[in-house]
């Protein structure tokens, strides 16, 4: 007789039990019983299991897209873009689609928040009155210069408020950031513009109409300027059924996605891509013959071969490409503009337009048309005029910091010291919508809506050929305690008095946002129009915003352009190490869109990684050091170092290194952090911008790419999740014979 | 009365015989890999996302995925058109006959791949089989913390632990269209409903429609000479049309 | 040390003791199968036989029925439109007072539905409607007073039923036929 007692036992009762389980509980009616709450008041055109649709404007970055948002019973449940908004035609890109997860965020800021200390985990709820009081006591109290307000780069209704605040009350001028507008370099292009067109502009490239395009490391099928738009002029560009097809060469060091999509992908030196334009141009110009241009005649096109480590002999096919199209463009951007000669850059490629006449003409260069309530070009801060700030934040000249839609303390280098500058401001209230790094350090935390819960309009800054202005109207009522910014600063305003008290003189947002669209009602060539505000108010919630219904782009002026001589010097670059370093903004990510868990499982258009940061690095390089997929190296600049894993990649130069910017969160929610084996909360990945020294071009843009790193190993191993399978790509486990 | 028995529903046809009814055309020229239709397709289709460790291990839910390849070594590298991989609704479908439950069918009515949850057991052979690997298999109870499931799609069931899923061309769109049509006692016009992913591209470089209407824009452009089937060759008819371009 | 307790379970006494183990198990099955068949506990005790004798249609208050996949649960705005002129709420014992403490309360009223299909389900109300079905035909006579006075289900919704139903109305046409039983039209 055994004592033991067998598996076999154990599952005879196993058996009997779960069956009786089984019997007494599935059928019950508990698993069935589930309680509906009927609406109290069902609105008139609700239906119930009906979609309602509702149109608005997409906040994931500043480029202003429309969306239709279809919501069933007060839920939102999916984005989809407005087709009648010109900027965007009905289509939208992976951030769009993925502000759902922003709105139903399991980590978002719920209540109105006061911070024991600054950087502590202790909070108090407040109430909203006490909140609103904060506020006004802030703007009563203090001089009106030593209130300061940083917001995000969208040229939004927020935006014209403080603007508003600040004109009646000689507050300082509200600053608008965004780590895109850094790598974007829009100052410079700015800049650019300014110097060649005589207008401060934000070019638009009609990459549609064109039949050839040269792109000088700009990335307008990732996340550039306005990237729905461009990605309906690439397929413009390359649409077969009802013209030739369109050629796209890309100039830049490490292959983009979108340099992934160039007929011909041309890896240059860092640095040398005023030179190579510039070369271009003049080879162009000795095959058309005539007068050589004088922006042109400097250049040496072997001296430029030998410099950008491009042959000769392509720079000559790539010349007569250019110069014996009828419809070449190029466009300047991205990583070539954040060097020290980024506005050289610029302007050797804008002259390249000039050359090929294309200015102001279907497949050229325009200047973008400005929204309809809008005078002049206003474009978001540089990192100089960013450093301006932070100087006076250290002089103690800033006493109370309101943050709005920008999180500094990722979106800003370390090395301009934010951070640091923040402790010398006595008071700082965040009104972020997430509990990201900045909203950490402040004093107080009062949650804006998310961007489908609120009022709003944003001014269509480029992308369009019709200015627009799109509108935002609430989807769905708000989820938590929060409250619009604009109704805290109009309400803060009214109980501070005096000038801030005149200058808002409004009941709420709404009655605001009236005030600021009013002029438009009547005005000719809109997309809608109306005898009274409250019926033009219920057309532009109605139709997602207000539209020229005729093409308001402006034409460049080209004189002079070829007559001026561009300064084609090679880039200088900090630093000591052998590699160039060249960060870039993570197409699926961006800036912002770390903490929602499906854009994190978007794999990388070219790598595949999800859920990490990763250095891409030529596999010549990496065998030649002994570094395999997945090694750990750290990466130190001369203004500090990182760890990452390796990520071999076959399309970039063997002398340059590139890392995406996106990650590297050490707050904003579980999904941008991560925990580590005892459950603390640690960074997912790193963040590129750490390695960035104070090194500016010309016009004021961050040389973010203007940098020489070192590499060491670490002989860790930190496996990357991505969807390609190594087999199928690297032939990793196949066997010899492949 | 009649019973199931009594009907020859499921006639086995030859092959050749099949003809598909919904299609897809996919210029991959044009595609610029930007993962929108895969966001898309997840938004619309309540997919889980599973984290870092499971997707490190293959196990990540993507109903369409976008694949590129590389051709040569530097600097002549070339990136190959990214190509979005999704469920090919072959008219010959090889995950079929494999199906021990019954759970992958074929859709008589819409002549689509059927993925049936409450029939499916999990046994992996239908991903096993599927040619373009396209089949996703729910390891685990994925976490949706609160309030994440308030943007579920009503219209879609939510998929537990155990199952198969695949891309369905957005069925629950085809049947809506189709109610909405039938109410208003008309057919369904080309062009009045696309699939998520069709939707969202910024490129147009996704058409969906009736590959049986010579008419449609789907079925115009199927005709072009360029167009490609995937692994056509195994007899699997599939309904997706590729466009390698360049 | 399982044989023992077989051992054991062999004597007379053990016997008895499965034997009343059995029962009690059974019992309790039967127990759980019956609660599956009671309505369960509704906030208001609705008489839909009354509001079917006044000649009240169905879809007055359930309008979704004839437009779309769901049939929806009238909101207490429509019942206190006709109630606030056609009742004293004043009785004490009326199930109306539930009614009138919600609406002056301005608290939703949860009720519990009893007609529900699985998740896996994709319902469609309205072409059923549109098909013909009158909504005894699932639902039951709601003008039966001898119904408990909340709606109850007459049959279990489930897929033989269903599928059954399908196949009859789809007659001797092939081509409904085919497209009312195929999978993919309620699962999805």
């Amino acid at each position: 007789m055994s004592k033991q007692f067998s598996r076999r036992d154990f599952l005879k009762l196993a058996g009997v039990g779960a069956a009786t389980t089984a019997i007494l509980t599935g059928c019950g009616p508990a698993s069935r019983y589930v309680k509906r709450e009927p609406y109290m008041q069902m609105p008139e055109y609700t239906y119930n299991g009906q979609s309602t649709y509702y149109a608005t404007t997409c906040r994931e970055c500043a480029a202003g897209c429309g969306l239709i948002v279809r919501t069933s019973q007060g839920r939102a449940i999916k984005t989809e873009g407005n087709a009648n908004n010109p900027l965007n035609l009905g289509k939208t890109c992976a951030r769009g689609q993925a502000t759902l997860q922003g709105l139903y965020n399991p980590d978002r800021v719920t209540d109105p928040i006061k911070r024991s200390s600054r950087g502590g985990d202790s909070t108090a709820v407040m109430d909203w009155d006490a909140s609103i009081q904060v506020v006004a006591d802030a703007l009563k109290n203090n001089k009106p210069e030593e209130i300061a307000f940083l917001m995000g780069m969208a040229p939004d209704h927020i935006f014209d408020l403080v603007t508003d605040l600040a004109n009646a009350t000689g507050m300082n001028a509200p600053m608008r950031f965004g780590a895109l507008g850094m790598f974007e370099a829009r100052a410079t292009l700015s800049k650019a513009a300014e110097n060649l067109f005589g207008q401060a502009s934000l070019p638009f490239f009609d990459v549609g109409g064109a039949q050839v395009v040269f792109s000088f490391g700009a990335n307008f099928l990732e996340t550039w300027l306005s990237p729905v738009s461009y990605t309906r002029g690439f397929a413009g560009l390359r649409e077969a059924r009802t013209k030739l097809r369109g050629k796209f060469v890309q100039f830049e060091s490490r292959m983009s996605s979108t340099g992934g999509k160039a007929d011909e992908w041309i890896p240059l030196r860092p640095g040398t891509e005023a030179l190579v334009a510039l070369a271009i141009g003049r080879l162009a110009a000795e095959i058309r013959g005539g007068a050589m241009p004088r922006a042109f005649a400097s250049v040496d096109p072997k001296d430029a071969a030998t410099k950008s480590g491009i042959k000769l002999e392509t720079l000559e096919h790539l010349a007569e490409m250019f110069a014996n199209s009828t419809g070449a463009l190029a466009i300047p951007g991205g990583a070539a503009l954040g060097q020290s000669n980024g506005l050289a850059v610029a302007e050797a490629v804008l002259a390249l337009n000039a050359f090929s006449d294309n200015l102001g003409k279907p497949g050229g260069v325009y200047l973008s048309a400005l929204a309809p309530n809008q005078t002049e070009y206003n474009r978001p801060a540089s990192a100089r005029e960013m450093q301006a700030l932070v100087q006076k934040m250290f002089d103690g000249k800033i006493k109370v910091l309101f943050v709005h839609g920008v999180n500094p303390l990722f979106e800003l280098p370390n090395s301009l010291e934010f951070g640091g500058a923040s402790k010398y401001v006595s008071q700082i209230i965040s009104f972020a919508t997430f509990p990201d790094e900045t909203a950490r350090e402040a004093d107080y935390v009062f949650p804006d809506h998310h961007g489908l819960e609120s009022w709003g309009y944003q001014r269509v800054a480029t992308g369009s050929a019709q200015p627009v202005l799109s509108g935002a109207q609430p989807v769905v009522s708000p989820y938590y305690n929060t409250r619009a910014t604009a109704d805290v600063l109009i309400t803060a305003a009214q109980l501070a008095g005096g000038k801030f008290a005149e200058a808002l003189p409004f009941k709420d947002e709404v009655e605001f946002l009236q005030s600021k669209i009013a002029s438009l009602m009547s005005e000719a060539d809109g997309s809608i129009s109306a005898l009274d505000i409250p019926t033009f108010m219920a057309y532009f919630q109605q139709h997602g915003g207000y539209w020229k219904m005729s093409d308001g782009r402006g034409v460049p002026s080209a004189e002079d352009m070829l007559n001026r001589t561009i300064a084609a010097d090679e880039a200088e670059f900090a630093g000591e190490g052998e590699f160039f370093f060249v960060p870039f903004v993570s197409p699926t990510l961006a800036e912002a869109g770390a903490n929602k868990p499906w854009l994190q499982e978007l794999a990388d258009p070219t790598t595949t990684v999800m859920w990490n940061t990763w250095v891409e690095m030529n596999p010549e390089t990496a065998h030649e050091l002994g570094i395999e997929n997945d090694d750990v190296v750290k990466i130190v600049s001369e203004a500090g170092a990182l760890e990452a894993p390796v990520y071999v990649y076959p399309a970039i130069r063997p002398d340059t290194i590139a890392m995406p910017f996106g990650q590297g969160h050490t707050a904003y929610g579980r999904y941008a952090t991560d925990v580590d084996k005892d459950g603390n909360i640690i960074p997912r990945g790193v963040n590129p911008a750490d390695l960035f020294g104070q090194h500016f071009n010309e016009a004021g843009d961050l040389a973010f790419a203007g940098m020489k790193v070192k590499i060491e190993k670490t002989g860790v191993k930190k496996p990357l999740s991505r969807l390609e399978s190594l087999m199928g790509v690297y032939g990793i486990g196949l066997g010899e014979e492949h | 009365m009649a019973t199931l028995a009594d009907l020859k529903i499921s006639e086995v046809k030859l092959a050749a015989e099949q003809t598909g009814k919904w299609g897809m055309v996919i210029d991959q020229d044009i595609c610029t890999g930007c993962q929108a239709c895969v966001a898309a397709c997840a938004m619309e289709n309540n997919v889980t996302f599973v984290g870092e460790v499971d997707s490190g291990y293959g196990r990540s839910m993507h109903w369409i995925r976008i694949e590129r390849f590389w051709e040569g070594e530097y600097p002549e590298v070339k990136m190959t058109p990214n190509q979005p991989m999704l469920c090919q609704q072959c008219g010959h479908a090889t995950c079929e006959p494999v199906c021990p439950a019954f759970a992958t069918v074929h859709s008589q009515a819409e002549q689509l791949n059927l993925q049936v949850y409450n029939r499916c057991v999990g046994t992996r052979y239908c991903a096993n089989n599927c040619p373009y690997q396209v089949r996703s298999f729910n390891w685990r109870d994925y976490q949706r913390p609160e309030p994440l499931p308030n943007q579920f799609n009503p219209d879609v069931t939510v998929r537990r632990v155990g199952v198969m899923e695949k891309c369905t061309f957005c069925i629950q769109r085809i049947h809506k269209a189709q109610d909405k049509a039938k109410s208003e006692g008309r057919e369904v016009v080309d062009g009045e409903f696309t699939t998520a992913c069709a939707q969202a591209c910024p490129a147009n470089a996704i058409v969906f429609g009736r590959v049986d209407d010579p008419e449609s824009l789907v079925s115009q452009l199927g005709k072009q000479s360029h167009g490609v089937k995937h692994l056509e060759e195994l007899g699997t008819l599939p309904n997706v049309t590729y466009f390698k371009g360049g | 040390m399982i044989k023992r307790i077989f051992d054991w379970l062999k004597q007379p006494l053990g016997l008895i003791a499965v034997g009343i183990a059995v029962l009690a198990l059974f019992s309790l099955a039967a127990y759980g199968l019956y609660t599956t068949q009671q309505p369960p506990a509704q906030p208001i005790q609705f008489p839909h036989w009354k509001h079917a004798a006044f000649g009240i249609q169905c879809l007055y208050c359930h309008p979704g029925a004839a437009k779309g996949p769901s049939a929806g649960i009238p909101s207490q705005a429509k019942c206190w439109g006709c109630h606030n002129q056609i009742t004293k709420t004043t009785d004490p014992n009326s199930e109306l007072r539930f009614l009138v403490k919600h609406v002056q309360e301005g608290t939703p009223i949860e009720w519990v539905p009893v007609a529900q299909v699985p998740d896996f389900v994709q319902f469609n109300h309205r072409a059923h409607v549109a098909a013909g079905k009158n909504c005894e035909d699932c639902h039951g006579d709601m003008g039966d007073k001898s119904q408990i006075t909340i709606a109850q289900n007459p049959q279990v919704f489930n897929m033989g039923w269903c599928l059954n139903c399908h196949i009859e109305t789809a007659g001797q046409d092939h081509e409904k036929l085919v497209k009312l039983s195929d999978c993919g039209t309620c699962h999805y």
